[in-house]
């Protein structure tokens, strides 16, 4: 009896799950986008920013208004999550698939130039007709071929709360001495990623130190991960982590949240982070002053849009770029993306210099800032900065002193470089 | 008397702990869920949730991606149970029941692929699904989830089917059933409880699947939930309670499958215990 009610009952349950599954997949498998259908070419755009709360909806607006200027292009945003960002679009890329266009950050952008990923924008785009900014847009071209036009460019700097720091820090032992006075209960003077889980977080944080101080990741033509500057620089960031100023194993998600709450004193970050943190607390007292580090040097996001070498439409990605590079849509973009730069020379309005009186600090550390890749091994960018930040997350942990991880670190990359 | 008393409140007690260390990650987070932002990072934990900030889950449910997503887990987590059991069921009788030339090597190999991690596999399954037009599509998730879970799956079915006396199904075949009606009207039945636990498996592996995922589909719109959670997570700032409402809501569906399974695994063992 009981046997019969089993197979009855499984019975029942196969055939529900069946016709669930029939119908479902039905349901799922509706196509979203296509090229061509109504004459109408559809396009996807990659970036992560679309995932940024306060910048990530304007954005998506912004598109809008392209896919209304537009009666035979449109294009709509990919969702490809952040923390794999580079690795999902890379592999399709790769493959001959992927998004038609992408903004990258610097390392993949180098990877994808250098595996022939990515369509020259030569034919595509004349960029004579546009001012460009010539300081980041010297790093689109490679071998005298244009791979990317910049769709951000924004500069580290430190932001500080203004309601706990009434004068901000000049010198590095100012700065020291700030974190650990305002370090107490469950406010943090400071925060910054400290986790191999955040590779590429790490190294954009660590890049500010090693310029800071003076050093530097190569010379052009060889490593100099171990130098004397670098290990100056780099004991800094460590002894700042020694010295329990910053909540360890909080990841960036939690700890920018946290200085949007006022838990969080200082933090050094690039101008994206203006719009991301107002997004995240209107109300917080926040300002910007440069890194106060000995050396006037510090990390720029460089965040360049190119086509995919596999997109079956070149030529409407590049119409896309051609309207994105109009003046009044780069100011539009501009104000989107907080204090960064874009493409082009803009303007500021009146109105927000005032609405944000430190954009300027922003816009003077151009000429000093650098796109965080390993120069004269841009290609092999990601693969160095996994080793570095490796060994050095090793030394912070105490499973070796920081001299003899980046002796190891150096030997490492240098045997990957040849 | 007094012993067995203290016996048992001391069993009550022990159920109470377990129960709790197993519920508390999801009252964690219907309590970060709902929490106001200066709740998040309070010096004092907050311990209950406050239902004035309930409008999050309205707002993660607004848009409609946050179920377009659910329903795109829910139909791969199905497609991916019903095939690789019924991909299982007659793999593992077949290794259970047939002798024949490279059964060792068989076993072993199914073996061998659960060694293989996912990430290995993306770039060459990436290129075959290209070829044979699966990405981007629902389809292909759970031809490649069922890949994945099809080894295990056998392996437990033959395990099961290895338990199952002989005599029964040469009864049957005496009566004058073909090999299928045995396998489906002697052995399916017998071993439900362990079909129950495979489904489970089976399920769960394809729900919490990301790696192919979001290397696979294109489309925002046949994303699963496990990669439009992952969506949330921002370059500069993730707003924490939306992640933490869909992550609970993300839950729910695979929580009552269990509940359904498990009420198999337990009918299957009763199943012929009694003479009816």
């Amino acid at each position: 009896m009981e046997l019969h009610r089993v197979r009855r009952s499984m019975a029942v349950a196969t055939s529900l799950i069946c016709t669930a599954v029939a119908f479902l997949s039905g349901c799922g498998s509706d196509s979203e986008s296509g090229s061509g259908s109504g004459g109408v070419t559809t396009l996807t755009f990659a970036a992560s920013t679309f995932g940024d709360p306060g910048r990530g909806p304007l954005l998506t607006k912004w598109l809008d208004d392209f896919n209304k200027s537009q009666s035979k292009v449109r294009v709509s945003a990919a969702a490809v999550p952040y923390p794999t960002f580079g690795q999902t679009v890379l592999t399709q890329m790769g493959s001959g698939q992927g998004p038609d266009l992408i903004r990258f950050d610097m390392p993949e952008f180098e990877s994808a130039s250098d595996a022939g990923l990515i369509a020259p924008l030569d034919d595509l785009i004349d960029v004579s007709k546009y001012d460009l900014l010539k300081q980041p847009d010297q790093f689109m071209v490679h071998d005298g071929r244009r791979d990317g036009i910049i769709f951000e460019a924004s500069n580290y700097a430190m932001f500080y709360n203004a309601d706990l720091i009434s004068k901000p820090p000049t010198t590095y032992e100012e700065f020291a001495k700030t974190a650990q006075s305002l370090t107490k209960g469950d406010v943090y003077g400071l925060a910054f990623r400290q986790t191999e889980a955040e590779e590429a977080g790490v190294w954009q944080d660590i890049f500010n130190y090693v310029y800071g101080f003076g050093g530097k990741w190569s010379d052009g033509k060889n490593l100099t991960i171990n130098s004397p500057e670098n290990l100056k620089g780099l004991q800094a960031y460590k002894d700042l982590y020694d010295a329990k100023v910053i909540p360890r194993g909080a990841d960036a998600a939690t700890f920018r949240r946290m200085f949007a709450e006022g838990k969080v004193g200082m933090e050094l970050n690039n101008g994206g982070y203006v719009t991301a943190t107002r997004g995240q607390n209107p109300n917080l007292n926040f300002s910007v002053a440069p890194i106060p580090f000995p050396v006037r040097s510090q990390g720029a996001i460089l965040a360049p849009i190119v086509i995919n070498e596999a997109s079956p439409s070149k030529e409407a990605a590049a119409t896309f770029i051609r309207w994105a590079l109009e003046p009044a849509n780069q100011v539009k973009l501009q104000e989107i993306l907080g204090a960064s730069s874009v493409a082009t020379v803009t303007q500021r309005s009146a109105e927000k210099l005032k609405e944000t009186p430190f954009l300027k600090v922003f816009d003077d550390l151009t000429e000093s800032s650098l796109p965080q890749i390993v120069l004269g091994f841009e290609a092999k960018t990601p693969d160095i900065r996994k080793i570095v930040v490796q060994n050095v997350v090793a030394a912070l942990q105490g499973t070796v002193d920081l001299k003899t991880a980046l002796d190891r670190a150096q030997e490492q990359a240098t045997k990957l470089v040849g | 008397m007094r012993p067995l008393r203290i016996g048992l409140t001391l069993r009550i007690l022990g159920v109470l702990v377990v129960l709790g260390v197993a519920v508390f990650p999801l009252y964690w987070m219907i309590v970060t869920a709902l929490s106001s932002n200066s709740d998040l990072f309070a010096a004092k934990a907050r311990l209950v949730p406050d239902f004035s900030q309930f409008g999050v889950f309205i707002d993660a449910l607004a848009e409609g991606k946050a179920l377009g997503w659910l329903r795109n887990s829910l139909v791969i987590a199905l497609g991916t149970t019903v095939l690789s059991i019924g991909l299982g069921i007659p793999l593992g009788y077949a290794l259970s029941r047939f002798s024949f030339w490279g059964k060792a090597v068989v076993t072993v190999l199914l073996l061998f692929t659960q060694m293989l991690p996912e990430a290995l596999m993306v770039v060459p399954l990436f290129s075959l699904f290209r070829r044979f037009g699966l990405l981007d599509s629902l389809g292909g998730l759970i031809l490649v989830n069922s890949a994945f879970v099809l080894p295990i799956v056998a392996l437990i079915l033959k395990g099961a089917i290895d338990g199952i006396p002989r005599a029964l199904e040469e009864s049957a075949r005496v009566d004058g059933a073909r090999p299928l009606t045995v396998l489906t009207r002697i052995n399916v039945p017998l071993i439900a409880p362990s079909i129950a636990a495979t489904a489970v498996i089976a399920f769960f592996h394809a729900w919490n699947e990301y790696v192919f995922a979001v290397t696979f589909i294109f489309t925002p719109g046949k994303q699963p939930a496990s990669v439009g959670i992952a969506n949330f997570i921002g370059e500069l700032g993730t707003p924490i309670q939306t992640v933490m409402a869909v992550a609970f809501m993300f839950t729910l569906p695979a929580v009552v499958f269990y509940l359904f399974a498990q009420r198999h695994v337990v009918a299957g063992m009763t199943a012929g215990a009694v003479k009816g």
